[in-house]
């Protein structure tokens, strides 16, 4: 209570100036809206396969305007998830301004990922945390492919470590089709689509159809996932 | 005109805030202390800066620890496994078992001096104090609770509610709460008060007898190297020759670093309290101490990633041996093991 009175006390001083950002997620998988459950898709080797859970960690978003000054917004961790529509919609404070490219990490700091019990979206009880080799679930895809070798012919991706040499956060930057005005009139938007088929790019399932620790496989994921975001500007 | 508004607005916010002040003057709110460590130690590597010590949040992290309701069908607390007797690892199992009788690899670690411990578990696998009950919580063969479920289940919980408000100043009950309160209480598990501390203090009328003596000289050539005074620990994880066993199949650190450099590696023990605390090694093989000594004179395996301070064996005579076992006995910290603070309490609902 004390809290929220000393922000609004601040709010009033400070005058209104920072606007919203609102960012819409999407999911894709080459190009085809994602659709968790049965729908079949096929990867770039060749597996037919399905989704049922596909979430990620963004985080330390900034953008850059015209004048090449980069502007952070405030930290924060966001954990997006398909099956949850509330996660898709992240709402950025920004100054007014024109912007050209916006940058953002997929993961979560590694100093977050040792330094203790977390809350908010990094609440361990979301699934993306690993208890017996601490550290953050940077981005997590599960499902089935009949090319998998595993029990059920299941895919699990659990991708994650902070510590060299397995590092898994990746810096996304996205130069925007058109300059972004961030006026006092009225919300801005700006949507941002993220393809799972990247992630699989030089993969099969029938080598590798799940990766649940820090490793090569994972950061080779991850080198994937940096790709797989791309800007949709009306 | 902007600049009236705005002080109006200040002053109202202020009235606002005295108000909120006022209605909490009954309720005293958490009382913060600092641990009293003994002189001479290094910093701790806990930050209490983000967690600081108050009386509510360690008898909160006391009662959790102690409470059956942190495991799926409340059959197993932490204190089930975690027996201060034996300096909080578990007496007589060489493996630690869990929920509807399952059983994991290796064997309970003791808990003391925590906060200089920089990682946690055999293998070092977990990185920081408030984050390692998530690990035997969590696992489906120690107390195999969903965490979600075990914060609605504390939440519906009338003296959780009460608890989590007086440590931290309101009923709600969060995993980062409840992990920072377990924390806190095992910060205060500290182990300082044995006779080698007294000895090592100067205290008037303690010494060591000539067998202890002559014990510790054989510890300090041949132990303190990896077990390193005062923590009779290095924090090191290490392959100290202690043969592989098929059945078990244990990689050790390698586990967590996919180093094949790591492989066998296990966490360096403390001696403190050693001789409480049996059975020995990662998977407990070892009941008698002596057994520990025979591994070190003749009986290890010498792979690739055996540490080179133990390489060629540890040879103990037969009166090294026993001296060795009077010297480890002066490490076991009654105070600790008495200490009423950290006793189990009564979970009443």
């Amino acid at each position: 209570m004390k809290w929220r009175l000393l922000l609004f006390c601040l709010f009033v001083l400070k005058g209104v100036e920072a606007q919203t950002l609102q960012l819409r997620l999407s999911h894709a998988v080459k190009g085809v809206p994602m659709v968790l459950g049965n729908t079949t898709y096929l990867n770039a080797a060749g597996d037919t396969f399905n989704i049922t859970l596909f979430k990620y960690y963004l985080s330390n978003f900034s953008l850059t305007d015209t004048t090449g000054r980069i502007v952070r917004t405030a930290s924060g961790c966001f954990l997006v998830s398909e099956d949850s529509v509330a996660s898709k919609m992240i709402s950025l404070k920004l100054p007014e301004g024109h912007y050209n490219s916006i940058s953002f990490q997929i993961g979560v700091d590694s100093l977050l990922n040792c330094s203790g019990a977390q809350s908010g979206a990094l609440d361990p009880l979301y699934g993306m945390f690993w208890t017996w080799n601490s550290g953050y679930i940077m981005a997590k895809l599960e499902g089935a492919s009949p090319s998998s070798q595993l029990p059920g012919h299941r895919i699990e991706f659990h991708i994650g470590g902070y510590r060299a040499p397995h590092i898994t956060q990746r810096m996304v930057t996205l130069p925007l089709p058109q300059t972004l005005v961030i006026s006092g009139s009225g919300a801005s938007n700006l949507s941002l689509v993220g393809d799972a088929y990247s992630w699989f790019q030089g993969i099969s399932f029938r080598q590798l159809a799940g990766f649940m620790t820090p490793g090569t496989p994972a950061d080779r994921i991850a080198d994937n996932y940096q790709h797989m975001f791309s800007i949709h500007q009306k | 005109m902007t600049r009236k508004a705005v002080y109006l607005l200040s002053v109202f916010c202020l009235w606002l805030l005295i108000i909120d002040m006022n209605s909490h003057a009954g309720d005293p709110g958490p009382e913060y202390y600092t641990l009293v460590l003994p002189p001479g130690l290094p910093k701790p590597v806990y930050d209490f800066s983000q967690n600081p010590l108050s009386r509510q949040g360690v008898a909160l992290g006391r009662y959790l620890f102690y409470d059956g309701k942190l495991s799926r069908d409340s059959s197993v607390s932490c204190g089930f496994c975690h027996q201060q007797f034996a300096a909080f690892g578990h007496f007589d199992h060489s493996l630690s078992h869990g929920i509807m009788g399952r059983m994991t690899t290796r064997t309970v670690p003791t808990l003391f001096n925590l906060i200089w411990q920089k990682d946690f578990m055999w293998d070092g696998g977990v990185n920081h104090l408030e984050v390692q009950p998530l690990s035997p919580i969590m696992n489906e063969n120690e107390m195999g609770m969903d965490l979600k479920e075990l914060i609605t289940r504390l939440q519906g919980n009338k003296t959780y509610r009460r608890m989590f408000k007086a440590a931290f100043g309101t009923e709600e009950v969060t995993s980062q709460r409840m992990l920072k309160a377990l924390a806190q209480f095992m910060a205060t598990m500290i182990s300082f008060e044995s006779k080698y501390d007294s000895v090592m203090r100067k205290s008037p009328g303690v010494s060591f007898t000539a067998e202890e003596q002559g014990g510790y000289k054989t510890f300090q050539q041949k132990c303190a190297a990896c077990h390193k005074e005062p923590f009779f620990t290095d924090f090191s994880v290490r392959n100290n020759g202690l043969p592989y066993l098929p059945s078990m199949n244990d990689i050790g650190r390698m586990q967590i670093t996919n180093n094949t450099a790591d492989y066998l590696k296990f966490k360096v023990p403390s001696l403190r309290n050693v001789l409480v605390s049996a059975p020995y090694m990662h998977d407990g093989r070892f009941f008698d101490i002596f057994k520990v000594f025979a591994m070190y004179d003749h009986g290890q395996e010498k792979g690739n990633t055996i540490d080179p301070l133990v390489k060629n064996g540890i040879p103990l005579s037969a009166k090294e041996q026993r001296q060795l076992y009077m010297f480890l006995n002066t490490l076991t910290d009654k105070n600790f093991l008495n200490n009423k603070e950290l006793k189990e309490v009564m979970i009443v609902d």
